[in-house]
């Protein structure tokens, strides 16, 4: 029972890392670029959907779960917003100083959004309005529960990322983005407009991070400006167990990784958590750097 | 080339010495005040601050001390151990009489250090470790109580008030929170109580789903949390949405009311508390005067046990120097090891110091969140 | 910057070097011991930016963990002193041995990664060194309080107490360490890392044992970092798991980077940016994490060759500019 019991937790867990990691891995597709920004602009979803629900409470002035509807629509597009303007100004510039400089740089726009978000919202725990999420839950045979809240979670971020997955293999802009992902001067002569391809890119991945931000927060109640490096790294190294650069495989990561840390939390130590995590990194990259479904790619730098 | 460098250096050196001239007969009396005002604590650190010069501001409208205005002098230590040695050397070059801090006992350990050396008076208003006071020096004091004898309390009242047999312990790895957790540890074996759990969780989580779990296949009749608020609230919360049937005693580092906030009300409901009294039960006339005089002034309640403490320091401090009519920190610390005894302080009679600067006597009591989401004391508590 | 590095290479540099030490001795004579306490600290994260330098700067190789030896150093000490009463100089030695043989073994097995996973993994090497610190491991470490209790280093049975002592102490090795660096700059195995930083193909080719070049570059800089980190330990007399924080390693990584990959007056304009301007102040300390980001993405995209860059970096990267200018921008 037990077991089973901290595999419904791993799962909720890897279904958050999984839906973070969906950012990292479009980016690292288009511009084989680890955008460390991304757990800071996934940060930036759980703050800016507490200012959006703290305004559409006051009002709308009731407490259902409907005030979540155009709070989500806000959260998405502002945070898409900044992801296009963070990849103008900080990463445009160095599309040709190698691969190094953008790392850089990406870094140091996390350390910008987080040092603002600290700054605005203050350093001290933020919790969001009570009430708004359902309690309560089913227990399944062998007294495993499984909360409502959990459900829902999960129901959403899987229709998230099917819907992702559906868009990147049905569309016209989908397939030029796997076109992108391959070569940027060949889809250039077949007339893809790459730097299009590139904002589009922008605009889901950090639309998607900024409604994980704002699930996360809904699903904890609360949290403070450490949320984005420490679930972002955790979703980076979800991307990078998948293999990055690709969408399925961020997914099986994201749960892998839920799984993985949270059992090794129950049958271990809680405080080795994260080690686990950062040792299943440093294996995967130093054995198979192309993740467990990443393509073999031959390449020296 | 030399001859073009020469001036400069010598310009250079003048004027560096000119501004270290400048030191002056002080007029003022300077309390240090170090505290976190930025980061992790920096909401106990605020109101701390607050706290203190409220006092200050008093005692400058009554007159002073010996004649003389008293300058608060307050440096941010982040709760940072790197930066406590830096603000404290900072207050020491300033020339304070004494200081009161730090907040968090990491900041506070490197700091004493210096206090020590430079010979300043030391007192600290929330910095349990066992460990600081075990170095032997002879100007640094407490007006909080040792880690060992909430740990004490904590055990008794499991025991006696809530019946518990077999309990679980839970910290969170910081210095306060692991040697609450130790002695808690040791009085409840001694009491002959089953430690059924005992571990700790990393504070940098959010999900402690996995840790909950374990706990709740051990069965404990009562679980102890030592660590801070945040993830206290976050234990109480993710505890009741897994439907675990738990019974939370948490330490006073949450005592604070965003855990409940944290938590949501029907998760933190009938968690129980040990705690320093809180401000608002405090039944003395000291207490209850300087509680209304804060709120006159600031709009809002003395909201944490540690404020009250940083101004009971403060309270010490003013006692102290009035009673010596001195102002030299040999006499002061001479003073409060072997002459202060029953001080009229705002957290109850102080009954004096041992040889080590450890406050006598005790006074934590346990505390019961009720429906409405308030600290109240609870009806029933162990014995003395 | 450029006109007034122009104007003192015409001086001979004996001359101002002397100056600047005679300056670097009297400077904090006429000041409190706060600042002076500044100045030691400034002193000290020269030190580590030269020492991470070696790695970043001469051997191209990005390490963002640099911390983590930072803080096996000072528990290396503390944990001497403690707990076998050995002086704290004495340890100095073992500091560096231990830091030394921590970057052997930590880099040995990802010394083939690409540049971009190289920096990735020194993070996550970085983070389980200081989990492990602050999870007691061994039941040595002491936990997230860290240790305490270190003494005050003696020499010539002078305890050194005073920030000014610890000023002198941290000036001392500063010297040696600018001299130290200076050789090696200079020194086959110099040589051999500029090689290999700017073409590694090439430098194999070349019959250069990439491997081994490159892993001395990581145990010489590791070791060094680890010296920093018992200096560190001899003036605040506790240790904490704060010390291996990915911040610090970031800030390291700023002071070269700012300052100028491969630069040593680079890696004091860049301590000057990151460590002593933010604490000197307050405005700045509360804004300090934007700073550096700041710092780090308008230096990447205007300034890559940092504030006062070596003469060999710019120029390489001046070439590099030119060549991309010439050649179409490649896509990946």
């Amino acid at each position: 029972m037990q077991f089973l019991q901290q595999l419904v937790n791993g799962i909720t867990i890897g279904a958050f890392y999984a839906l973070v990691a969906l950012g990292y891995t479009m980016v690292y597709g288009v511009l084989k670029l680890i955008n460390f920004a991304h757990g800071d602009l996934f940060m930036w979803g759980a703050y800016l959907g507490l200012t959006g629900l703290t305004v559409a409470l006051a009002a709308l002035g009731y407490t259902t779960p409907w005030a979540i509807l155009p709070v989500v629509i806000f959260v998405m597009t502002s945070v898409a917003l900044m992801g296009v303007l963070v990849e103008r100004i900080a990463y445009r510039p160095l599309r040709s100083a190698g691969r190094l400089a953008p790392v850089i740089s990406a870094l140091g726009v996390a350390f910008i959004l987080e040092s603002l978000a600290r700054n605005v919202y203050g350093a001290s725990w933020k919790t969001y309005p009570q009430g708004l999420t359902p309690s309560g839950g089913l227990v399944l045979a062998g007294g495993v529960r499984v909360s409502l809240m959990q459900i829902i979670v999960l129901v959403a971020s899987f229709l998230l990322m099917a819907g992702l997955y559906l868009f990147v293999h049905r569309t016209r802009v989908g397939t030029a983005m796997r076109a992108v992902s391959l070569d940027h001067d060949v889809s250039r002569l077949m007339g893809v407009d790459v730097d299009r391809i590139i904002m589009i890119v922008f605009l889901i991945g950090p639309g998607l991070g900024g409604v994980a931000g704002l699930i996360v927060a809904l699903y904890y109640g609360s949290f403070d400006f450490t949320l984005g490096w420490i679930f972002g790294l955790k979703a980076f190294i979800a991307a990078i167990l998948g293999g990055i650069g690709n969408i399925p495989g961020a997914m099986l990561g994201g749960m892998l990784l839920g799984i993985i840390e949270t059992l090794g939390a129950g049958y271990m130590s809680p405080q080795w958590k994260d080690v686990i995590a950062y040792i299943i990194l440093i294996l995967i990259l130093i054995f198979r750097p192309t993740g467990l479904l990443g393509e073999r790619v031959a390449e020296k730098l | 080339m030399s001859r073009k460098f020469a001036p400069v250096l010598l310009v250079a050196i003048l004027l560096i010495s000119l501004f270290a001239g400048c030191k002056k007969e002080p007029e003022t009396i300077k309390i240090g005040l170090e505290v976190p005002l930025t980061g992790d604590y920096a909401y106990e650190g605020q109101g701390m601050e607050k706290a203190v010069r409220l006092l200050v501001e008093q005692v400058n409208e009554q007159g002073g001390l010996l004649g003389r205005q008293v300058e608060l002098i307050v440096e941010d230590d982040a709760g940072d151990p790197t930066q406590a040695a830096l603000v404290a050397q900072r207050l020491v070059d300033a020339g304070v009489v004494a200081v009161i801090g730090a907040y968090n006992s990491t900041a506070t350990e490197p700091a004493s250090e210096i206090y020590n050396e430079a010979g300043i008076l030391h007192i600290t208003p929330s910095s349990t470790a066992t460990r600081l006071t075990q170095k032997g020096f002879q100007r640094f004091f407490r007006v909080c109580f040792l880690d060992d004898r909430q740990g004490l309390f904590a055990a008794k009242f499991m025991k006696e008030v809530l019946g518990a047999q077999n309990i679980a312990i839970l910290h969170d790895n910081s210095t306060y929170a692991q040697g609450l957790a130790e002695h808690t540890k040791r009085y409840a074996e001694e009491m002959g109580l089953n430690v059924v759990f005992f571990d700790a969780i990393n504070p940098d989580d959010t999900d402690f789903t996995p840790i909950l779990t374990n706990i709740a296949s051990a069965a404990p009749d009562a679980v102890y949390f030592t660590g801070y608020h945040p993830q206290g609230g976050l234990l109480l919360k993710q505890s009741g949405e897994l439907g675990l049937d738990l019974q939370w005693v948490m330490g006073n580092a949450c005592n604070n009311p965003e855990l409940i906030q944290i938590a949501g009300l029907e998760n933190a409901v009938g968690t129980y508390v040990t705690t320093e009294p809180l401000p608002k039960d405090l039944d003395y006339p000291e207490a209850k005067e300087y509680v209304a005089a804060f709120e006159a002034k600031y709009g809002e309640p003395v909201a944490s046990v540690w404020w009250l403490m940083a101004a009971e320091a403060f309270n010490v401090i003013r006692y102290a120097i009035e009673q010596t009519e001195s102002t030299d920190p040999a006499v002061l610390a001479e003073f409060l090891h072997n002459e202060a005894k029953d001080i009229p302080g705002l957290t109850g009679p102080i009954l004096g110091w041992d040889e080590k600067g450890d406050r006598l006597g005790t006074i934590h009591v346990a505390y019961v969140i009720d429906e409405n989401g308030n600290f109240i004391l609870n009806p029933e508590q162990p014995s003395p | 910057m450029t006109a007034l590095r122009e104007r003192l290479q015409k001086v001979n540099p004996l001359w101002w070097q002397l100056g600047l030490l005679v300056l670097a001795i009297l400077f904090p004579l006429p000041l409190g011991d706060y600042h002076r306490s500044v100045l030691w600290r400034t002193g000290l994260y020269i030190i580590l930016g030269l020492s991470l330098n070696i790695i970043v700067g001469y051997a191209g190789l990005f390490q963002l963990g640099h911390a983590a030896f930072y803080a096996l150093g000072a528990y290396t000490t503390a944990l001497l002193n403690i707990h076998f009463g050995v002086p704290i100089l004495l340890t100095l030695p073992v500091a560096i041995l231990v830091g030394a043989v921590f970057g052997y073994l930590i880099t040995r097995p990802i010394l083939h990664l690409r540049g971009d996973y190289l920096c990735i993994v020194t993070i996550a090497f970085g983070e389980v060194v200081r989990l492990a610190l602050v999870n007691n491991i061994f039941g040595i470490t002491g936990g997230a309080n860290g240790l305490s209790g270190i003494e005050r280093p003696v020499l010539f049975g002078l305890v050194l107490r005073q920030p000014i002592y610890h000023y002198y102490l941290v000036l001392f090795f500063l010297v040696f360490t600018i001299f130290a660096v200076r050789r090696l700059e200079n020194s086959r195995l110099g040589r051999a890392w500029m090689y290999i930083r700017e073409d590694e193909v090439a430098a194999e080719a070349m019959g250069i044992d990439t491997v081994r070049v490159k892993l001395l570059a990581f145990i010489i800089g590791s070791g060094w970092a680890a010296l920093a980190g018992s200096l560190y330990a001899a003036k605040i007399t506790v240790v904490s798991p704060d010390q291996a924080k990915f911040l610090e390693s970031v800030i390291m990584f700023c002071i070269v980077v700012l300052g100028g990959t491969g630069s040593i007056p680079g890696v004091f304009v860049g301590t000057l940016g990151m460590v002593t301007l933010p604490e000197l102040s307050r405005a700045l300390k509360d804004w300090r994490d934007a700073w550096l980001g700041l710092a780090m993405v308008t230096m990447m995209i205007a300034r890559p060759e940092g504030l006062w860059p070596s003469r060999r970096i710019r120029m390489e990267i001046r070439a590099a500019k030119e060549e991309a200018s010439v050649a179409p921008a490649a896509g990946n």
